[in-house]
C-alpha cells in the first residue's frame, strides 16, 4: 500500500499523524525517514497524542528509546526511538529494542530509520517525508 | 569526609574525588574521559555512544581519579581507609550507559564495605554550584533552577538541598540539541553549542546593519506562553527556510550572523523563563546548571538581565556544567548529611541502587 500527502503546514502533518495513528492495531513499527526539520518530531507528537498519550514527546536522541505506557487501549506501549546519532544498529540492540519489535501490544516509531535499516521487519512500515516547493509543504509518503 | 563520584549517564566516563571538610568542598581528583588520553593507554578511540567504551575507560579514570596517595596501591584498602562513601548517578540517562557507572560503584562498595549513594544526575547539574566555594548558600531558597545541557531543559524550583519540583520542562528538543542541529544544517561540527558560539562572535565584530539582506531574525518559540515549557524543534526548521529563503548563502558573514541569532534565540527564551519563573514564586535565588550555562553569552547576558532585581544568581564554573562526578560526589554529600554515620550502610545499602533511564527530579 502506498499513500501520498501533501502537507501544507505543521497543522496538516498533525491531522496526518492523527488519521495515521487511528489505522494502527498494534504490533506495527514504524520508520520515519526525513532530513532535520521535515516534521519527523511534529509528525511523532501528534501520532501519540491520538494514541491517547498526555506526557510531552521529547526528544529520545541521547537516551535513544524513551518508552510510553499507554492506559485503557489494545496498543499498550509507544516506543519512540531516535537513530540520530547511531552509525548502525549495535547500539539499538544493546539497549533491547528487539524486545519491542513485533510485539503486538506495542508500535515502535523509529525517526533516522534509514540508519538501523537492518533491525526494520519487513513489514515495517515506511514514512518518508520530503520538502515540499514551499516553505511550509511536505510530501508524505507512507509506505508499507 | 571523603565522597567518590561516579557519572556515566551519556557520553563522559567521569570519576571525581571530593573532600568535604565544615561544609567546604575541594575537587582532589575530576577525571573525564575525553580529558585524559585514555584511549592511547587502552589502545582504542573513545567514541560518543556506546556503553562498552564506558566499560572499557571506567577502570583507567578510576585508576587515574585514585591517584591520591601513591603509596597505597590496592583500590580496596584505599578505598576502606580513605573514602567515606561513593555516590553514583543512577538516571535519567542512556540505559546502558548508566548500567557499566552503577555496577562499577556497587562493585567498590560490596568491596570496600561503602555506603553507596544514588545521584539524579539533573539534581547533579544543581548541585555543581555548590562545589565552588567563592559563593555563599545563605538565604538562597526557594530558587529556581535552569537545568540545560543537550539532553535536557528543565525548569526546577527548589526549595531546599534536597527538594526539587519540575515546573516546567522542553515539550521537544532540548536546547543544547538545537545547537547541534543547527551546526548540523551549517556544516559547523559537534558538539554544536561551542561552535555556533564561536561563529556568533564574529559576527559581533563586524556589525551588521539591520536594513543588510543578511540581517536575520528568528523566532523565540514559546516565549509567551505564560507557562514554564520551552519547544526548541521549530528553531531549527526556521534556520532551514532562512537558508533556503535567502538562497542558500552560505558566506561566513552568513553563517555568522545566523549562528548569532540561533545563540540568541535560545538565549532570550532561556533567561525569560527563568526569570518569569522567579518573580511568579518569589525565588531568593536563580541557578544555573547544564552544559548549556558553559554558554559564555547566557553567563554574561543572565547577569545582565538579572542586575536589577532583589535576587541571587548562581552559575557553576564551565568546567562543572558540563558532565563531571564531582557534582554527583557533593549531590551524595546532601544526602549523606542529613543522616548519622551509624546508619549510612543500611540507608545507601548498595543492593538497593535501582537504575531508571527516565528518572525523573
Amino acid at each position: 500500500m502506498h499513500l501520498n500527502f501533501i502537507s501544507k503546514s505543521e497543522k496538516e502533518t498533525e491531522n496526518i499523524g492523527n488519521k495515521f495513528a487511528k489505522q494502527l492495531k498494534g504490533g506495527e513499527v514504524i520508520g520515519l525517514i526525513g532530513e532535520l526539520g521535515t516534521g519527523k518530531t511534529v509528525l511523532v507528537r501528534s501520532l501519540a497524542k491520538a494514541l491517547g498519550i498526555k506526557k510531552s514527546i521529547t526528544s529520545p536522541s541521547f537516551v535513544l528509546l524513551k518508552l510510553y505506557k499507554i492506559k485503557n487501549s489494545k496498543i499498550k506501549n509507544l516506543v519512540h526511538v531516535d537513530a540520530y546519532r547511531l552509525k548502525n544498529e549495535k547500539d539499538l540492540i544493546e539497549i533491547g529494542i528487539l524486545d519491542w519489535l513485533n510485539k503486538k501490544d506495542t508500535v515502535v516509531v523509529i525517526e533516522w530509520a534509514e540508519k538501523v535499516k537492518k533491525i526494520l521487519p519487513k513489514k515495517a512500515i515506511k514514512v518518508i517525508i520530503k520538502f515540499g516547493k514551499k516553505e511550509n509543504e511536505r510530501i508524505i509518503k507512507i509506505k508499507r | 569526609m571523603i565522597i567518590l563520584g561516579i557519572e556515566t549517564s551519556c557520553d563522559e566516563t567521569a570519576v571525581a574525588i571530593l573532600e568535604i571538610q565544615n561544609s567546604n568542598f575541594k575537587i582532589r581528583k575530576n577525571v573525564v574521559s575525553s580529558q585524559v588520553k585514555i584511549h592511547a593507554k587502552y589502545g582504542g578511540i573513545v567514541p560518543e555512544l556506546a556503553a562498552r567504551k564506558h566499560a572499557e575507560n571506567i577502570i583507567g579514570i578510576l585508576e587515574t581519579a585514585l591517584s591520591f596517595k601513591p603509596e597505597i596501591r590496592d583500590w580496596k584498602s584505599k578505598i576502606e581507609n580513605y573514602v567515606d562513601a561513593i555516590a553514583v548517578t543512577n538516571g535519567p540517562g542512556l540505559i546502558t550507559s548508566l548500567l557499566v557507572g552503577v555496577e562499577a560503584a556497587k562493585t567498590l562498595a560490596f568491596l570496600a564495605k561503602k555506603p553507596l549513594i544514588p545521584v539524579n544526575h539533573l539534581a547533579g547539574h544543581i548541585y555543581a554550584n555548590f562545589i565552588d566555594q567563592s559563593q555563599i548558600f545563605q538565604n538562597l531558597f526557594p530558587a529556581i533552577c535552569l537545568v540545560v545541557s543537550g539532553g535536557h531543559t528543565e525548569l526546577i524550583l527548589m526549595k531546599d538541598f534536597e527538594n526539587f519540583k519540575k515546573i516546567g520542562q522542553t515539550l521537544d528538543d532540548a536546547a543544547g540539541e538545537c545547537f547541534d542541529k543547527v551546526a548540523k544544517i551549517l556544516g559547523l561540527g559537534y558538539p554544536g553549542g561551542p561552535a555556533i558560539a564561536k561563529c556568533a562572535q564574529q559576527s559581533k565584530f563586524k556589525k551588521f546593519q539591520t536594513n543588510s539582506k543578511f540581517s536575520i531574525k528568528l523566532p523565540r518559540p514559546m516565549i509567551d506562553s505564560g507557562d514554564f515549557n520551552f519547544s526548541f524543534s521549530g528553531l531549527k526548521t526556521a534556520v532551514l527556510y532562512k537558508i533556503r529563503e535567502l538562497g542558500n548563502i552560505k558566506t561566513q558573514k552568513f553563517i555568522s550572523e545566523i549562528c548569532a541569532e540561533t545563540q540568541q534565540a535560545i538565549i532570550d527564551v532561556l533567561i525569560a523563563k527563568t526569570i518569569h519563573a522567579s518573580q511568579k514564586f518569589n525565588a531568593k535565588s536563580i541557578i544555573l546548571g547544564g552544559g548549556v550555562v558553559a554558554n559564555e553569552e547566557l553567563r554574561k547576558q543572565i547577569k545582565l538581565k538579572i542586575k536589577n532585581l532583589k535576587i541571587k544568581l548562581l552559575i557553576p564554573p564551565k568546567i562543572l556544567c558540563t558532565d563531571n562526578a564531582a557534582m554527583i560526589a557533593a549531590g551524595g554529600y546532601f544526602k549523606l548529611k542529613k543522616i548519622p554515620r551509624s546508619k549510612w550502610l543500611i540507608k545507601f545499602d548498595w543492593q538497593k541502587i535501582k537504575v531508571d533511564p527516565n528518572l525523573e527530579i
